[in-house]
């Protein structure tokens, strides 16, 4: 059940023009314009085309992951998914589940399709365990924005919740080094950049092409905000207001058909 | 009576929300197979008593029992399924993606096409929820419900926003479902569908049970008949057999002998006129039991 439930919620995205438009087909006409004004990098560094590629595979993977919980966890509140559920045979670990593989699911085309992109049109090479390494550390890397969009499900309503998503994902792409590369940033921001998983999840990448392993600075902090997230998204769950039913006299019942003496 | 035999036994159950008591110490006992209609006003605590049936809320004193369990247990494993408001579908998907999802979810379901046949949704299986209507989505809440095929169902206002035609078929299959031994407990304001359907009727106010019993029964309970004449002055009434209220120049008698009314007012040097007997409807005895008498909570105990 939690197989074929997690498949639907993968169905619905790939159905969103929005997520296809903005978490697929964006980062990747990022890249193709970005490789191919700012394509040739400078000694010590990773060319251009790899630079950007694992920018633009972190940017898309970020969006994937919030597109897929935070806006959709809220509308579901709001239109009584949620509510139907807890009235059903299935706990609320199975939805969760369901939710976290289905956001996890969703990063997986922005990740292949810019790399993919990037090497069929932009020439990029790299060994086939680079390749490997970098798509898998990059797609498990991608969990805690997963879990900051069911945080912000459940912490804000349906009208806030795709602006807010949306803004956290613009700041933290221009100041996690996405969109100009980290090295470009004044001091400040540059250590701001450091706190940042966006900033994160692309060093794993650029380290990865480098050839060199992941830093433990990369994973630590990429795992202190998947836990504070997690824990955040654990409260917001508990606190968040249970179904309004049985609390009693309901100042303005939503009822269509009160022409009965019943509804007086 | 055994516990299998009663899908619901509530036991002097009591809910408060602050200084609300929304159940008040409530008995119910609905033995396997019946369909029971719970009336009542907004907040005579309808949609409390649903919601501790479904596990959703816990009483602050005595037993609910559903399916011979706790609730929660009763809905973890599937036995008991619900209409429910305030609740909705999972967006983005088909119609027949959300009845197969939901399929898997119990441990005794039906075919996914029956139960999309069955709520007469047949030709919108492809379509979003997103784009169903108002009844269209009431009936895709049924088939859930129909997929599920539970042991006992529980259903408030399943019946809103559907047409004429949709409501029909509603409880031409509730009907099926009770006579293969389904349990259904269903809220609705429409009377005359109550009258049709339901085997038993429990009406509440204030948190308690006003009346219970057939339909025939709790139309008596509120006054077995009603008698109005015209009143041309004011003029002192014998003690009638009943409730007398007045109203632009009518009284009207809500009495259960309606024979002793009519001779006594014949007998009487009253000056009334136009006077005419009806049978009381459901709606009628309804408002009866929870106006004046459902407020102080009184319980006319009859069948069961």
């Amino acid at each position: 059940m939690t197989g074929y439930f997690a498949r639907l919620e993968c169905l619905r995205m790939l159905r969103d023009p929005r997520y296809l438009a903005l978490a697929v087909v964006a980062p990747i006409g990022f890249y193709l314009l970005f490789a191919s004004l700012f394509g040739g990098g400078m000694p010590g560094r990773l060319p251009g085309t790899v630079e950007i590629m694992v920018a633009m595979a972190a940017y898309g993977a970020i969006w994937g992951a919030l597109s897929a919980t935070g806006p959709r966890i809220a509308h579901e509140r709001a239109g009584g998914w949620l509510q139907q559920l807890q009235a059903m045979p299935v706990a609320a670990r199975q939805v969760m589940a369901a939710k976290l593989a289905a956001g996890m699911t969703v990063t997986l085309p922005a990740l292949v399709l810019v790399c993919l992109t990037a090497a069929v049109v932009k020439g990029v090479r790299l060994d086939t365990w680079q390749w490997a390494t970098l798509l898998a550390v990059m797609w498990v890397g991608s969990l805690p924005f997963v879990v900051m969009g069911v945080a912000i499900g459940f912490v804000v309503g349906a009208e806030a919740a795709f602006p807010l998503s949306y803004g956290l994902y613009m700041a933290m792409a221009a100041l996690g080094g996405l969109w100009v590369p980290p090295a470009q940033l004044p001091a400040a921001l540059r250590q701001l950049a450091g706190a940042l998983p966006s900033y994160r999840l692309a060093d794993l990448g650029w380290r990865i092409a480098a050839g060199s392993a992941p830093s433990a600075a990369d994973v630590a902090i990429l795992a202190a905000w998947t836990a504070g997230l997690g824990l955040l998204a654990a409260l917001a769950y508990r606190r968040r207001p249970r179904r309004r039913l049985g609390s009693g006299p309901r100042p303005g019942p939503r009822r269509r058909h009160a022409s009965s003496p019943a509804a007086a | 009576m055994d516990e299998t035999d009663a899908p619901i036994i509530l036991d002097r159950v009591t809910k408060r929300f602050g200084s609300l008591t929304a159940v008040d110490s409530l008995s119910l006992r609905i033995p396997r197979g019946q369909i029971v209609a719970l009336l009542g006003p907004n907040g005579a605590g309808k949609s409390t008593t649903v919601s501790l049936l479904m596990g959703l809320a816990a009483p602050d004193g005595g037993e609910v029992s559903v399916c011979g369990e706790r609730p929660g247990a009763a809905v973890s494993r599937g036995r008991v399924a619900a209409m429910l408001q305030d609740c909705g579908p999972m967006p983005g998907v088909r119609v027949a993606e959300l009845v197969e999802l939901t399929r898997r979810m119990y441990p005794a379901p039906s075919p996914t096409a029956a139960a999309i046949e069955v709520a007469g949704l047949a030709d919108m299986a492809q379509r979003r929820v997103d784009r169903l209507s108002g009844g269209q989505l009431q009936r895709l809440k049924f088939a859930l419900v129909a997929v599920a095929d539970p042991e006992l169902m529980l259903l408030d206002e399943p019946t809103v926003a559907m047409d004429v035609q949709a409501r029909a078929g509603f409880w031409s299959a509730m009907r099926t479902y009770a006579a293969a031994g389904t349990t259904i407990l269903f809220a609705s304001h429409y009377l005359d569908e109550v009258e049709r359907n339901a085997d038993r009727v429990v009406v509440m106010a204030h948190g308690r049970v006003v009346a219970d019993g057939t339909p025939d029964e709790v139309r008596a309970a509120g006054g077995a008949a009603i008698v109005r004449f015209r009143l041309p002055q004011p003029a002192a009434l014998p003690r009638l057999p009943g409730r007398v209220t007045f109203a632009d120049g009518w009284a009207r008698v809500d009495t259960a002998d309606p024979d002793l009314t009519v001779r006594m007012l014949a007998a009487s040097d009253v000056p009334w006129r136009d006077l005419r007997v009806y049978q009381t409807s459901l709606d009628e005895s309804f408002l009866a039991l929870v106006g004046t008498d459902g407020a102080d909570g009184t319980a006319k105990e009859m069948a069961s």
